[in-house]
């Protein structure tokens, strides 16, 4: 069902302005409009103070979210606590604290990303330098000269000769170059030089973009084997050090972070205000506010303000006009069993205000389909099975819950079609004694009466939402959709009637009342679109007849799941072997089944969204969205 | 009639449906994900434009039922 909405308008001296907004955030009960829209005020600025505010607010309010995501939460077992409302916050107090406590906490953040960053590196680092330590004995230690380490890919290993020649030209003898495989794919070399050269041979290295193991600065003069010994060393102490600083972050998240996250929310909370101010009209003393609220909730809006507001507010419901009604924002709200199934009507888009909400219907008619077309005692049951596991298991994911309550309906409706075709894992059923109480599927003779079956429902289907249509033009006094509606409801049983008395099922008496009838529904028709329904009518009625031939996929789908199911059957029992058998029937059922799940499913939705809704479903309403929600402070 | 020409007839009416189905689902579906992909929101509609064409396979069904069943009791 559609919530019915009232228009308000609130009037309150400009001095309560600030807690007339508390309060009805805190609420949350009223969709606020832009109020110059419908008035012929001035809109609403903010003053200076409060601009002040909103950009304190605004540079409090990144500061604190940068602090919180660096300060560890609190244990996951404690639930966030619920404020009844944002509280308040002093700014001076809090840009006070946070000039005091930010520098420890980035100092902190600074020295565990260093620490991080060492742990992550010096394995690295480690093991490299142990794969070029082999090629360090063939090396002599002179004072005055330097080594390097370089990594090659080995197709590149004609720079190593380059090296050796260039090192020829700058100092004759006084070099040496050891190198050696390290992998399939790397050659490692040390390569000991007069420091004098240095600057030659770094720019050299630079030209022939050739990797050099570069030791951290801490390790710099360092021999290969000290530097090994360090990084030990420093691996050994580098987690304890991560674990004091974690410690120290800890105590402070400990003694801030719950604190901050509330001023946070309240921040937060004063800036949606300043915000909203934007969409208020004013006059030299008071302020105006337009907006919706649920006719249910005014009572209890009324109450609330005059209780904390005083006699400085008044709140006054607006008629409204046929526009207004069109625009009014659209809040559902239905039974616990069909509150699914809203989740189908989001997913294309919300129903106009003032129009039908069809999650009722979508409640019995999509697990009817979905039943209709699985039918089968024990896929259904293992379905229910599963469904009801995953609505326990995703409580808190709103859509995998959302979907699994339908599966679960759908799944009961299942078992009741699997008695009716007498289906049990498919043929099992007749193997085992079960008998069909209405129609066995898989039997030839019975799929004459099946695709009747489905095209009679297809026609009730349709036949209801053309009579909801009806009812809703009817409703919102619109002529035109009247007369589209009701021609196409009047053409479509005309032919009915028609094709009744051709296949001798009414006397042929009926044929010439049947051809007025639908003379007339084309004729309403026409009228509707006039002059394009002259050709578009008789096209209509073809289409709405496709649309009830649509209805034939209940059948199509339903005994696609026979056959595979009767296949498994059939293959498990030619295989010989029993175990063979069983597994190879296990499969193709278990295939079945998630098909049996997911196909019909979507048929469903689809009859819902493409036929039914087309006869009456009038989209396009805005989601009700109040100003202010309950605030998380932890 | 020949029931093997019967079931040919019943073949190609859900067949070339079926084909048909499937190019257009094709086109629709690769520009759908792509549509979904910037706008999530879109998905329910597109859920329906992809699920227009299935009538073809269905009508094809409707034809291939109506061949076996009506010719098929004849022959």
């Amino acid at each position: 069902m559609i919530v019915p909405m009232t228009k308000v308008r609130i009037l309150g001296h400009k001095t309560c302005l600030d807690s007339a907004l508390a309060v009805l955030q805190e609420l949350a009960l009223v969709q606020v409009e832009p109020a110059q829209e419908s008035l012929s005020l001035r809109t609403m600025v903010l003053d200076v103070d409060r601009l002040g505010q909103r950009e304190e607010a605004r540079f409090l309010l990144a500061r604190l979210d940068a602090m919180l995501t660096i300060l560890p939460r609190p244990d996951a077992t404690q639930p966030p606590a619920l404020s009844a409302g944002p509280p308040t916050v002093d700014m001076k107090a809090l840009r006070a604290e946070l000039d005091e406590v930010m520098p420890q906490i980035q100092a902190l953040a600074q020295q565990r990303d260093a620490l991080v960053h060492e742990q992550v590196s010096l394995p690295r680092y480690r093991a490299t330098l142990i794969r070029l330590l082999p090629l360090t004995s063939d090396l002599p230690e002179f004072k005055d000269y330097e080594t390097i380490a370089l990594l090659l890919d080995r197709r590149y290993r004609e720079v190593l000769e380059l090296l050796d020649q260039t090192l020829k030209e700058l100092v004759e003898q006084k070099y040496t170059i050891v190198s050696a495989p390290l992998d399939s794919d790397t050659i490692g070399a040390l390569v000991v030089f007069p420091r004098a050269i240095s600057a030659e041979m770094h720019g050299l290295l630079g030209r022939e973009q050739v990797t050099q193991v570069r030791l951290p600065p801490d390790m710099s003069g360092m021999s290969l084997q000290q530097a090994v010994a360090h990084i030990e060393r420093r691996l050994a102490g580098v987690g304890t050090e991560i674990a004091a600083v974690d410690g120290g972050l800890r105590a402070l998240a400990q003694r801030w972070r719950a604190a901050w996250a509330a001023a946070a929310a309240a921040l937060r909370a004063r800036l949606d205000q300043l915000e909203v101010i934007s969409q208020l009209a004013e006059t030299d003393y008071a302020f105006v506010l337009i907006g919706w609220t649920p006719t249910a909730a005014l009572p209890r809006l009324e109450a609330t303000l005059a209780e904390r507001i005083g006699s400085q507010i008044v709140v006054e419901p607006l008629p409204m006009t046929a526009a207004e009604r069109r625009a009014a924002p659209v809040l559902l709200e239905n039974a616990p069993v069909v509150r699914p199934f809203e989740f189908f009507i989001r997913l294309l888009a919300l129903p106009r205000y003032g129009t039908l909400d069809p999650a009722s219907l979508m409640a019995f008619f999509m697990p009817l389909f979905f039943g209709m077309m699985l039918g089968d005692v024990a896929y259904g049951l293992l379905l229910l099975g599963l469904s009801l596991w995953a609505a326990r298991r995703f409580r808190s994911n709103a859509t995998l819950h959302d979907l699994a309550r339908f599966l679960t309906l759908g799944s009961g409706w299942a078992v009741v079609f699997g008695f009716i075709y007498g289906e049990f894992l498919g043929t099992l059923g007749h193997r085992i004694g079960l008998h069909p109480l209405w129609l066995a599927r898989e039997d030839p003779q019975a799929v004459f009466s099946l695709l009747l079956l489905t095209i009679a429902v297809g026609a009730a289907h349709i036949v209801l939402g053309l009579l909801l249509g009806v009812w809703q033009a009817w409703r919102s006094k619109s002529q035109h959709q009247l007369a589209e509606h009701g021609g196409l409801l009047i053409g479509l049983v005309a032919v009915f009637l028609l094709i009744a008395a051709v296949a001798q099922q009414l006397p042929r008496g009926f044929i010439t009342p049947a051809v007025a009838l639908l003379l007339v529904g084309l004729a309403l028709l026409a009228r509707a679109e006039w002059p394009t329904s002259m050709l578009m009518g008789p096209i209509e009625v073809l289409s709405t007849i496709g649309n009830i031939l649509s209805y034939l996929r209940i059948a199509a789908i339903g005994l696609a799941s026979v056959y595979l199911a009767r296949v498994a059957n059939d293959m498990a029992g030619t295989v010989g072997s029993l175990w063979l058998g069983l597994i190879i029937a296990a499969l193709f059922h278990a295939l079945n089944l998630v098909m049996g799940a997911f196909s019909p499913s979507i048929h469903a939705l689809r009859l819902h969204y493409v036929e039914f809704f087309g006869k009456f479903y009038e989209e396009g309403g805005r989601a009700f969205s109040p100003f202010g929600r309950p605030t998380e402070t932890a | 009639m020949d029931l093997g020409f019967i079931a040919i007839g019943a073949a190609l009416a859900i067949g070339f449906a079926a084909l048909a189905t499937g190019y257009a689902q094709a086109k629709i579906g690769s520009a759908g994900a792509g549509a979904m992909a910037e706008k999530p929101e879109l998905a329910g509609r597109i859920i329906l434009l992809v699920a227009i064409p299935e009538t073809m396979v269905i009508l094809g069904f409707a034809v291939a039922a109506m061949i076996l069943l009506i010719l098929g009791q004849r022959a």
